[in-house]
């Protein structure tokens, strides 16, 4: 959703990662944009749902017509399709995104937490980021690129715990959020391009939802593999 | 006290070329520290100052009206190394003023950093500032695009010298409206060139009104969200331009501007945008006509911007991408020649160059036409041989080589066209590896 408004850092290589690596397993996927004050579909009907990040104005503007689309995206979450939410999109599902400037934009109030923007432009969090999750059943090491204002709290089911960079709020333990139908999180990078176990765990997801319980076929994922690594040994070096 | 500072800072100069150091930065930090961030003001400039900045081009055009004043016989004084920082500028001034501070030129002609303008120009009195373009550039160090234009908005809003404005970018020509009192508002605008689209073509900024929200609409875009836009409904856009280039043919490679032909040695859409705003500061100061002439028709770079190498026998053009715009160019150059061409991208992420890496997925690389080989390099090697891969690419042909000189050699041992692209902190080292290659294998470097 909002492709066209909400693709700062390149979140929208994240999309282009998932067809790819359903492309090369003959999984058939379509990818449709909702751009602001389009007709609102019936969201239920899709697998996956994807909001990127973008620029304060570009919040702005769009977090009118996501109140339009609450009932919509909330369907949904309820019947089981996935949210994937980076950055912005993540911030604006909760119950409401504070600015640089004290405006209270509000949010879609899905989930039980809220961001604050820093009184400062100046105070972000800029920085390679390192999180260990379990989400898979196995620990998993990502690596993105953080860059956000917005501090997130009160998040009980964060995604990860940071090993390296800020998370959630400036210098803190967690990062994301996660349901097992949900995963919100700051790193761009984009995302998926070094974690191929975050999209497959999204696409096992969704076929699952349509009765396959197959193990997805595994990929050649030397040079994603290698680029994690290289990243790694640079970034937890002790 | 200013003249103990003036010459402590003059000092400082001293002894860096005492010991044969380039006195870039070093003098300027230190003044900065002394007078708590004021330093610039430190200086008297009796002079009218001119300051270029943008996102791409500030080099060029900059370098280029330093030679419109300098062959009309003027004395001006320049940051030629791209020192664009405050503390920069404050080290140039520190080499051309007297003990007391005094400044002594007919002209400054500043490149200026996109976050260093409100600073700079709080302290010293400017006259005419050009901005180029904005777009996605070390986006980490920065902060994102809107903060940047809304210090730069900022800083207009009380500006009532010239400004020249790129009208062809709405993020660059909103800043004309930032102080409606000002009359020395100027747009300079280019009709649309033969690889001109209807829709947009690359990842951008700015698709919508930064007024009134409403999406923008385009006559045609040029590249990325560069073009003639227009708001339906508050009618951002709607400007008279003080400068037009039309006629624009690459293959020559010539254009208009102001109804005077110009034939000149860059071929790129990008050089006509940044000469049309040279024609513009050649207008409002008066320059000769034949002066504006010898600086358009005989500017060419060397700094691996489309610079040429041969590799033994292999003919190879080096090109300087720092952001995705820049690279969608050189791929674009890339598929307008014919037969069979290889690629060597090495992306860095050092702290000049942003360490964020994911304006790689902003570039297009699903036009690749014809390319037979990708080998890649850099600090960041693997995000980029990814990130081609993901568009589809197949990922046997593509060659990860972390190490510059290894790159080059799997580059060049194959026959045909090859391609480079580097990002900032990449571009000397590959100059340097190509160069290494060449003397070692034989061939031509580009001087």
């Amino acid at each position: 959703m909002y492709g066209d408004m909400l693709d700062l850092y390149g979140d929208s290589g994240n999309m282009e990662i998932i067809q790819y690596r359903c492309r090369m397993r003959g999984i058939d996927c379509t990818v449709d944009g909702y751009s602001l004050g389009s007709e609102i579909p019936d969201l239920s009907k899709y697998d996956l749902i994807y909001i990127g990040g973008g620029a304060d104005l570009e919040q702005q503007h769009i977090s009118a017509d996501l109140l339009r689309c609450r009932d919509s995206i909330k369907a949904a979450y309820e019947s089981g399709v996935f949210l994937f939410l980076i950055c912005g999109g993540y911030q604006l599902m909760f119950k409401y995104y504070r600015d640089a400037d004290g405006n209270d934009i509000p949010g879609l109030g899905l989930f039980d937490y809220c961001t604050v923007a820093p009184s400062s432009r100046k105070m972000r969090c800029i920085s390679n980021i390192v999180v260990r999750t379990h989400f898979t059943g196995k620990e998993v090491d990502i690596v993105g690129f953080e860059n956000h204002g917005g501090q997130t709290q009160g998040v009980r089911t964060p995604l990860g715990e940071v090993l390296f960079g800020n998370g959630n709020c400036s210098r803190s333990k967690y990062e994301g959020y996660f349901e097992k139908n949900v995963i919100a999180t700051y790193m761009h990078g984009p995302c998926l391009s070094k974690n191929p176990e975050i999209s497959d765990y999204m696409i096992s997801y969704c076929l699952k939802r349509h009765g396959s319980d197959d193990e997805l076929a595994p990929l050649d994922d030397r040079l994603e593999n290698e680029c994690r690594q290289v990243m790694l040994d640079r970034l937890l070096k002790k | 006290m200013n003249r103990i500072l003036i010459l402590t800072g003059k000092a400082v100069v001293g002894i860096l070329r005492l010991f044969r150091r380039n006195a870039g930065n070093l003098p300027g930090i230190i003044l900065w520290h002394l007078t708590k961030g004021k330093a610039c003001s430190m200086f008297r400039v009796d002079c009218p100052i001119i300051a270029v900045t943008g996102t791409n081009g500030k080099t060029s055009v900059t370098n280029c009206i330093a030679q419109l004043f300098e062959q009309s016989g003027k004395k001006i004084i320049i940051n030629r190394e791209g020192n664009n920082l405050d503390t920069g500028i404050c080290s140039l001034l520190l080499r051309y003023c007297d003990s007391s501070g005094k400044v002594d030129a007919d002209y400054l002609i500043l490149e200026t950093d996109e976050s260093h303008v409100p600073v700079v120009y709080s302290q010293l009195k400017l006259e005419t500032l050009i901005v180029l373009d904005f777009f996605r550039d070390q986006l980490d160090r920065n902060g994102e695009m809107e903060t940047l234009i809304q210090k730069i908005n900022g800083f207009c809003k009380t500006f009532e010298g010239n400004l020249i404005l790129n009208g062809d970018d709405p993020n660059t020509a909103r800043l004309g409206r930032a102080n409606p009192a000002n009359k020395n508002v100027k747009y300079f605008h280019a009709e649309p060139y033969a690889f001109a689209t209807d829709t947009i073509y690359e990842a951008s900024e700015g698709r919508f009104c930064p007024f009134c929200g409403s999406s923008l609409e385009y006559d045609y875009y040029q590249y990325s969200h560069i073009g003639r836009f227009r708001c339906p409904k508050c009618g951002f856009g709607d400007y008279k331009p003080y400068i037009t280039a039309s006629g624009i043919d690459l293959d020559k490679p010539v254009f208009t501007a102001d109804g005077h032909e110009y034939s000149t040695k860059l071929n790129s859409i990008y050089n006509v945008y940044n000469m049309t705003a040279v024609v513009a500061a050649a207008k409002l100061y008066g320059i000769e006509q034949s002066v504006t002439d010898s600086v358009i028709n005989n500017y060419t770079v060397n700094n691996g911007r489309m610079e040429k190498f041969i590799l033994g026998d292999r003919e190879t053009t080096l090109n300087l991408a720092k952001n995705p715009v820049g690279a969608n160019m050189t791929l674009r150059v890339m598929n307008e020649q014919n037969g069979e061409k290889e690629l060597l991208f090495v992306l860095n992420d050092n702290v000049a160059d942003g360490l964020d890496v994911s304006w790689i997925w902003d570039i297009n690389f699903t036009i690749f036409e014809r390319v037979t080989r990708v080998v890649t390099s850099g600090t960041r090697a693997y995000d980029i041989a990814v990130r081609i891969k993901c568009s589809g690419y197949p990922a046997e042909k593509i060659t990860v080589r972390p190490e510059l000189d290894d790159a080059v050699e799997e580059l060049a041992k194959t026959p045909g066209r090859k391609f480079v692209i580097a990002n900032y902190t990449a571009v000397q080292p590959t100059r340097s590896a190509l160069k290494r290659y060449i003397a070692k294998h034989g061939g031509e470097c580009g001087e």
